[in-house]
């Protein structure tokens, strides 16, 4: 379980996220949603110990994460951050081997649980038949599962991602998804990402935390937060929930801005 | 599962990464043997390979031994040193134009070098193994400007403002240099001038010995940290996922390559370019893993100075062209080249 303590982030004097207490269950899939700017990605990264929380301590299982040291963090969180970039000509099963590098010492080659662990994490995210191509020949879809891949190769227990399926198209946005939901069920892996798309929260995760300007406007199951009242809080819009015929999750149909929103567009809050 | 590891494909990678070494190893063998046949004094390949045996008389000795052979391996040594820190450079800096020569590294460590020897009647007064200590003082100085000019609260380092500070830097430590040279004996302007234009000048064994410690340790601390390496090719968040320290790996990894080119400099003269050139060739024949480019770069370094060099002692015998400006002939199109290329 990742917890945190009045956790304040901010860049220079200028303060982010204030006094923030989340807890993130262990085993579940959790997403962070908001409008842009909210702080939903700052705050993954504090989780991730990616960034320095001015105030205040992350917890992961109980102890803090700041005293510890960063290669042991990396063989228990993996982090998948927004648009990665890899050098150019590296293959996929290149880029999945350095998922190993937490596992490894100075000079040392691959050892065979390395190559079980990298030969999984491909076959679990169906890039086999893509596994000796150079990343930057795949498609956005195939690209973005070759770093979920790397990230799985690290063998840990908690899954950190940031907006895995922006410029995704839908059957890419889904594929990438459906693996991360494989993973929690089959592997119990806990997982926390930022998600753009409501629906993709309310249908993939089992807890959701809702973010404005850098505070938790409410956090619970997708019932608990799908709600037309917090929707309008977090994101500005009046919308109608309704329920997912196939699934029974909530679904969000947003029909129009809120007044004052609508006078001042929210962008770049 | 194993065989993503044991394919067909796998083996077509060995055969290129086999045959991209052995290609090097026997140009470099090749320009070497050339190398050691041609100079002032004529000595045929049959009379280089006598000698290098021990049947050669003494004036054949005293040619290959004492003349040529170490400026080779000098050559080979300090291209092999300014490509491999050209490299990390690259890597730390997830920029294609660092090097050492561009970003006033190696002028720094020259000015240094000047300094020093401006204590002392002339080059030969002054002992070859302090040489690269000072030159490190010189080569720091200009990483420091650089980073203390270049560096964004907000943005870290920027690629194209970090080249072009260090062009800056590169340009004030030259102006500095020539108005030191004013004050200079004739002697000591004599060495100064040759340094800026990148002579060999360390070809004797002393100056052998004083870099090869710096070469051996300062090589192997950074080939220790390949991975390093690699996963900072990544961007910092993700290698800090990863479980690299960052900053802590950044920062040895400067300090190495900036010791690097600045010992090299410090017993040849300010030679540009081959910590541009060599990495970016290594890493179109061989991909981005610096397991292999570091030693493909070494290689390509050294293969790339010693040619240089070769070329331009021999092309107008009895007179020469410094190794420096040679590199510079090749080298300065291809920075263009490259500039041209990275869109900015």
């Amino acid at each position: 379980m990742i917890e945190t303590d009045q956790l304040h982030i901010g860049y220079d004097q200028q303060t982010i996220v204030n006094d923030l207490n989340i807890e993130i269950p262990s085993g579940k899939i959790t997403a962070l949603v908001g409008a842009n700017g909210s702080g939903k990605s700052t705050i993954l990264k504090a989780l991730s110990r990616l960034m320095k929380p001015s105030k205040g301590i992350v917890y992961l299982n109980g102890s803090s994460i700041h005293s510890q040291k960063t290669k042991e963090l990396a063989k228990q969180m993996a982090i998948l951050p927004q648009n990665p970039e890899a050098p150019q000509g590296l293959t996929v099963t290149e880029l999945v081997t350095y998922g190993r590098a937490p596992h490894q010492r100075g000079f040392g080659s691959l050892k065979a649980h390395d190559k079980e662990m990298i030969g999984w994490a491909i076959e679990i995210t169906g890039m086999r038949e893509f596994a000796n191509r150079p990343i930057d020949h795949l498609s956005g879809g195939q690209r973005q599962r070759a770093w979920i891949a790397m990230a799985l190769a690290q063998e840990t227990e908690t899954l950190f991602l940031d907006e895995p399926t922006t410029f995704l198209d839908m059957a890419h946005q889904m594929e990438v998804l459906n693996i991360l939901e494989k993973l929690n069920v089959q592997e119990h892996r806990t997982i926390v990402m930022v998600v753009h798309d409501l629906n993709h929260a309310s249908r993939y995760a089992h807890h959701i935390v809702a973010i404005k300007h850098g505070n938790v406007v409410k956090t619970g199951t997708p019932h608990e937060v799908m709600e037309a009242g917090i929707i309008e809080k977090v994101f500005g819009i009046k919308s109608d929930i309704i329920k997912d015929p196939r699934s029974g999750m909530p679904l969000c149909l947003p029909y129009n801005l809120c007044e004052e929103q609508a006078a001042s567009p929210i962008f770049g809050s | 599962m194993h065989s993503i590891f044991s394919g067909e494909w796998e083996r077509k990678r060995r055969r290129r990464r086999i045959s991209v070494f052995s290609s090097l190893a026997i140009l470099i063998f090749i320009v070497l043997l050339f190398s050691m046949n041609s100079g002032i004094t004529p000595l045929g390949p049959l009379e280089v390979l006598k000698t290098l045996f021990g049947f050669g008389d003494s004036n054949q000795n005293l040619v290959l031994f004492q003349f040529r052979l170490p400026r080779i391996v000098i050559a080979l040594l300090v291209g092999a040193a300014l490509a491999v820190s050209g490299c990390v450079l690259q890597g730390i800096s997830r920029n294609s134009l660092a090097d050492p020569g561009i970003l006033g590294i190696t002028t720094g460590a020259g000015l240094f070098v000047v300094l020093y020897i401006s204590f002392f009647s002339s080059i030969d007064a002054a002992s070859p193994y302090l040489l690269p200590v000072f030159a490190l003082f010189g080569g720091l100085l200009a990483a420091a400007l650089i980073y203390i000019l270049a560096y964004d609260r907000q943005l870290g380092l920027v690629p194209m403002r970090m080249i072009l500070t260090g062009i800056a830097v590169a340009a004030g430590l030259n102006a500095l240099m020539t108005v030191l040279m004013l004050r200079l004996q004739p002697e000591q302007f004599d060495f100064v001038a040759i340094w800026l234009a990148g002579r060999i000048y360390g070809s004797t064994w002393p100056y052998v010995y004083s870099f090869l410690p710096w070469f051996i340790i300062l090589s192997i601390f950074i080939y220790y940290r390949w991975r390093a390496l690699d996963t900072l090719t990544f961007g910092e968040q993700m290698a800090k996922g990863l479980g690299l320290r960052v900053e802590k790996e950044r920062l040895l990894l400067t300090f190495a390559s900036v010791a690097l080119a600045a010992s090299a400099v410090s017993v040849s003269g300010g030679i540009g370019f081959v910590g541009l050139i060599a990495p970016h060739i290594a890493r179109r024949l061989i991909g981005p893993n610096h397991a292999l480019v570091l030693p493909a770069s070494a290689l390509l370094g050294g293969l790339l100075l010693l040619f240089a060099d070769t070329l331009g002692r021999t092309i107008i015998q009895p007179s020469e062209i410094h190794a420096g400006i040679v590199v510079a002939v090749i080298g300065a199109p291809y920075f263009l080249y490259l500039l041209a290329r990275s869109n900015v």
